[in-house]
C-alpha cells in the first residue's frame, strides 16, 4: 500500500550523494585541475604535466614510506583492536574497562595524542628525563624506524576498531559461540571458526579505513617523524606553504597520487570483501 | 529507465560541480588594488568601528602578549577592533592570502600580516598586497627614508606594500657554562662543531631559522657577504654554493645525532638546548632570550655569542592583503605600531624587546628620552651591538634555491 507513495531509493539517497559528491569530486577536480597548470596564481593557464615530472624524483621513496607506516599502524591497530573486541564482548568487568577505555581513546584529536606522544618519548621528553637515560636514550620521536608516528597511530587506530569490531560481535556472537562450546570446540577453535569469521567484515572494512586515514594523515608524520624521507602528505603540504608561485601545482600533484592509492587501497579491500561469505 | 534517469542525474550533476569548481577557481586574480583614500582623515574615519584581524606567528609568548595588552588596547582607542589570529608560520597566513586572491575574495579573513622575505615577495609577484598605502601613514615621517632594511625587504623594493615595524637580528646563545672556549667567528663556532661532536646542530630549512643559518654560512665559505651576489644569479650560486655544501657535508659527522636527521623546526632546536642536549641556539628573534633565561626554560648561563664578522639582520613589516575589507582599520593599526609609544613599548626586554624601526634622529627629545629609558637585558647586548657589521639579507629569490638544495645534497644526500 505505502509501495506507491515511497520515494524511490536513488532520490532518498541523493541529498547525502550529493552532498559527499560535491565535496569530493569538486576538491579532487580542483586539485586535479591545479595539478595539470589549468589554474596557476599568476601567468596563464596551460594544460602541462610539468607538475607531476617535478615531483616523479621524489615519489617513489614518499609513497613507500606512506605505505610501510599505514601498514605497519593498520596491522598493529587491527591486533590490539580485534583482541580488546574479544576481551570487550566477554562482558567480564576487565571487558567494561577496554571498553571504557576505548571509548575515551576516541574523541581526542590526533594531533593532541601526537603532541603527548612526542613528550612522552622525544630525546628531552618526560621518559628520557625520568630514567635519567640522556644519550642512550632511543630515537623513538624522529628516529630512522617511525617508532613514535607507528605508536600513536596503533593506539589511536586500534580503539577505533576494537568498538567497530565490538558492534559487529556483540548481537550475534554469544550464541554461536556457545553452540560451538556445547559441541566440544576448545577457545581456539572458537576463535578460529566462529569469532574470527564474524568479525572479518567489520575487520576487514575497519581496517581499510585505517589504512586509507594514516596513508593520508599529516600532523602525527610531521609532528613525531624526521625531515627526511618524507611521507607523502608531509611532502605535499611542505610543497602547497613553500613561498615559490610554482608549487602549488606540484603539492596538487602530490594530492592526486595520495587520492589515486588511496582509491586503490579502498577497491582492493572490497575486492576482498566480496570473497568474505559472510559479506555475502 | 530508472536506470537512464540516475545515469543523467549523476551526469548533470557531475557537470554542476565541475562547472562550480571551475567558476570558483576561475575568478583570476585582482591586480594589488589601491584603498582609494586621499587623505590621513578619510582614512581614519573609515577604520570608525572596523575589526582589523592581524595573523601573526603565535609561538612567540611574549609577542602575543605585547599584542594583546598593548597594541589592543590602544587601537580600541582609534575606534578600531584588533584580533590576534596566531598560526604557526606566516606562509599558513600567506596561503590564506593566495586563496583568497585566486578566489577573488573582496572581504578576506586576513586584515593585516607580520611578514617580511620571501612571504613578501611571493605575494607581491602575486598581486596579494595592497600597495602605495603607507606614505599616508603619519608615523612613516618618523623612519629614515634612507634606511637600507626599510627600502628593501630581501631584496624586493617594498614600494609602499608593507609598513616596517621591527627590526631584527640573527643571533646564536651559547651556554657558557659548556662551552669554556667559546668561537669568535661563524668558521670558529664551525670548528668548536668538530671538536665537540653531538653537542651543535640546526634547524632543517626551510624552517626560517635554519634557512638563515645556511645563508649565514654560504657568507662565511665565500669570504664575507661582499663577496655573494645579494640578488639572484644561477652562476653565482653554481659558482659559491659547492664550497657551502662542501662545508655542510663535512660538518654533518659532527652534530646531534650524527647529523642523520636533524631538527624539522627552530622550536625542536630550542627544546634541545633547553634540555642540555646540545650547547647552541640560535633565533632571529634575541629579544625571547630574556625571558627564557629568567624563567629557567634555558640555562642561567646563557650568552650571546657575536661575531667578528657579523650576523644577517633584518627588518619586519605589517603587510595589509589586497583581499582585506578593512584596510582604513589596517592603515590605521600599522600607523598605531609605528608611533613612538608603542615602539618603545615594544623595544622593552621585560615586554617583548623588539628592535625599534624609529630613526632617532627624527625622534622629539622627549620621544627619545622614551628609548633611553628601557632598562637594559642581562643576556642580550643593545642593539647597536649585536648589529655591529651587520650583514644584508640575501634576495628572497635565493631563499628557496638554497633550501632545495640543502634539502637535496644533506638532507636526502646521505
Amino acid at each position: 500500500m505505502s509501495s506507491g507513495r515511497r520515494l524511490p531509493p536513488w532520490l532518498m539517497a541523493a541529498p547525502a550523494v550529493l552532498m559527499a559528491s560535491f565535496v569530493v569530486l569538486g576538491g579532487l577536480l580542483t586539485a586535479a585541475a591545479q595539478s595539470l597548470g589549468l589554474l596557476p596564481l599568476a601567468g596563464s593557464p596551460s594544460l602541462t604535466l610539468e607538475a607531476y615530472t617535478t615531483v616523479a624524483p621524489d615519489l617513489p621513496s614518499a609513497v613507500g614510506l606512506s605505505l610501510a607506516i599505514a601498514s605497519a599502524s593498520t596491522i598493529a591497530a587491527s591486533a590490539v583492536g580485534f583482541m580488546a573486541a574479544l576481551i570487550i564482548v566477554q562482558g567480564r568487568w576487565c571487558g567494561r574497562v577496554v571498553a571504557a577505555v576505548s571509548t575515551l581513546t576516541i574523541p581526542f584529536p590526533h594531533i593532541v595524542g601526537a603532541a603527548s606522544v612526542g613528550l612522552l618519548l622525544s630525546d628531552s621528553g618526560v621518559l628520557s628525563r625520568l630514567t635519567g637515560a640522556g644519550e642512550a636514550w632511543p630515537q623513538l620521536v624522529g628516529g630512522p624506524w617511525w617508532f613514535a608516528v607507528i605508536a600513536d597511530y596503533s593506539w589511536k587506530e586500534s580503539a577505533f576498531i576494537a568498538l567497530v569490531v565490538t558492534g559487529a560481535l556483540i548481537t550475534r556472537s554469544t550464541g554461536y559461540d556457545e553452540t560451538a562450546a556445547l559441541l566440544g570446540a576448545g577457545r581456539l577453535r572458537r576463535l578460529r571458526h566462529v569469532l574470527l569469521p564474524l568479525s572479518l567484515p567489520a575487520l576487514t572494512v575497519s581496517a581499510t579505513i585505517v589504512f586509507v586515514y594514516t596513508f593520508g594523515s599529516y600532523e602525527v608524520a610531521w609532528l613525531l617523524g624526521r625531515p627526511s624521507p618524507e611521507p607523502l602528505p608531509v611532502m605535499a603540504l611542505r610543497v602547497f606553504s613553500s613561498a615559490s608561485l610554482t608549487s602549488r601545482p606540484e603539492a596538487a600533484a602530490l594530492a592526486v597520487v595520495t587520492a589515486i592509492v588511496s582509491f586503490g587501497a579502498a577497491f582492493a579491500a572490497f575486492a576482498l570483501l566480496r570473497r568474505i561469505p559472510l559479506w555475502r | 529507465m530508472t536506470f537512464t534517469l540516475r545515469t543523467k542525474t549523476i551526469l548533470s550533476g557531475t557537470a554542476a560541480i565541475a562547472a562550480a569548481a571551475l567558476a570558483l577557481a576561475g575568478c583570476a586574480a585582482p591586480p594589488a588594488a589601491q584603498a582609494g583614500f586621499t587623505g590621513w582623515d578619510q582614512v581614519t574615519a573609515a577604520a570608525q568601528g572596523q575589526t582589523v584581524r592581524l595573523w601573526m606567528y603565535g609561538g612567540d609568548k611574549q609577542g602575543n602578549s605585547y599584542v594583546d595588552n598593548t597594541l589592543k588596547p590602544a587601537a580600541a582607542k582609534e575606534g578600531v577592533t584588533l584580533e590576534r589570529v596566531p598560526v604557526a608560520d606566516t606562509k599558513d597566513a600567506m596561503n590564506r592570502v593566495l586563496t583568497e586572491v585566486q578566489a577573488g575574495t573582496r572581504d578576506g579573513a586576513v586584515d593585516l600580516v607580520w611578514v617580511n622575505g620571501d612571504n613578501f615577495g611571493t605575494g607581491k609577484q602575486a598581486g596579494a598586497w595592497s600597495c602605495g598605502w603607507t606614505s599616508m601613514l603619519p608615523n612613516m615621517t618618523l623612519t629614515a627614508a634612507s634606511d637600507p632594511l626599510l627600502a628593501n625587504d630581501f631584496g624586493a623594493p617594498v614600494e609602499g606594500c608593507e609598513a616596517p615595524w621591527s627590526k631584527a637580528q640573527f643571533t646564536f646563545a651559547y651556554n657558557s657554562a659548556t662551552v669554556t672556549d667559546p668561537p669568535k667567528t661563524l668558521a670558529g663556532l664551525l670548528d668548536w662543531s668538530r671538536t665537540h661532536p653531538g653537542r651543535f646542530t640546526y634547524p632543517a630549512p626551510p624552517d626560517f631559522t635554519g634557512s638563515v643559518f645556511t645563508r649565514q654560512v654560504l657568507y662565511s665559505v665565500s669570504g664575507g657577504y661582499a663577496n655573494v651576489p645579494l640578488g639572484f644569479e644561477r652562476k653565482a650560486f653554481d659558482r659559491l654554493t659547492p664550497a657551502l655544501f662542501d662545508t655542510l657535508t663535512g660538518l654533518a659527522p659532527s652534530l646531534w645525532r650524527e647529523g642523520k636527521t636533524y631538527p624539522k623546526t627552530s622550536g625542536e632546536l630550542d627544546a634541545l638546548y633547553a634540555g642540555g642536549q646540545v650547547d647552541f641556539t640560535m633565533t632571529y628573534g634575541p629579544a625571547t632570550l630574556t625571558k627564557l633565561v629568567a624563567d629557567g626554560t634555558y640555562p642561567a648561563a646563557t650568552k650571546v655569542l657575536t661575531l667578528e664578522e657579523g650576523t644577517v639582520g633584518n627588518a619586519s613589516f605589517l603587510a595589509i592583503p589586497s583581499t582585506s575589507g578593512h584596510q582604513a582599520g589596517a592603515m590605521v593599526v600599522a600607523n598605531l605600531a609605528l608611533s613612538p609609544e608603542q615602539q618603545a613599548a615594544k623595544a622593552d626586554p621585560r615586554v617583548w624587546g623588539q628592535f625599534p624601526v624609529l630613526d632617532p634622529a627624527a625622534l622629539s627629545a622627549a620621544q627619545r628620552a622614551m628609548f633611553e629609558a628601557l632598562p637594559p637585558s642581562p643576556v642580550v647586548p643593545a642593539y647597536d651591538v649585536l648589529s655591529k657589521n651587520a650583514n644584508p639579507e640575501l634576495a628572497a629569490a635565493w631563499v628557496p634555491e638554497l633550501d632545495d638544495a640543502w634539502r637535496r645534497q644533506i638532507l636526502t644526500g646521505r
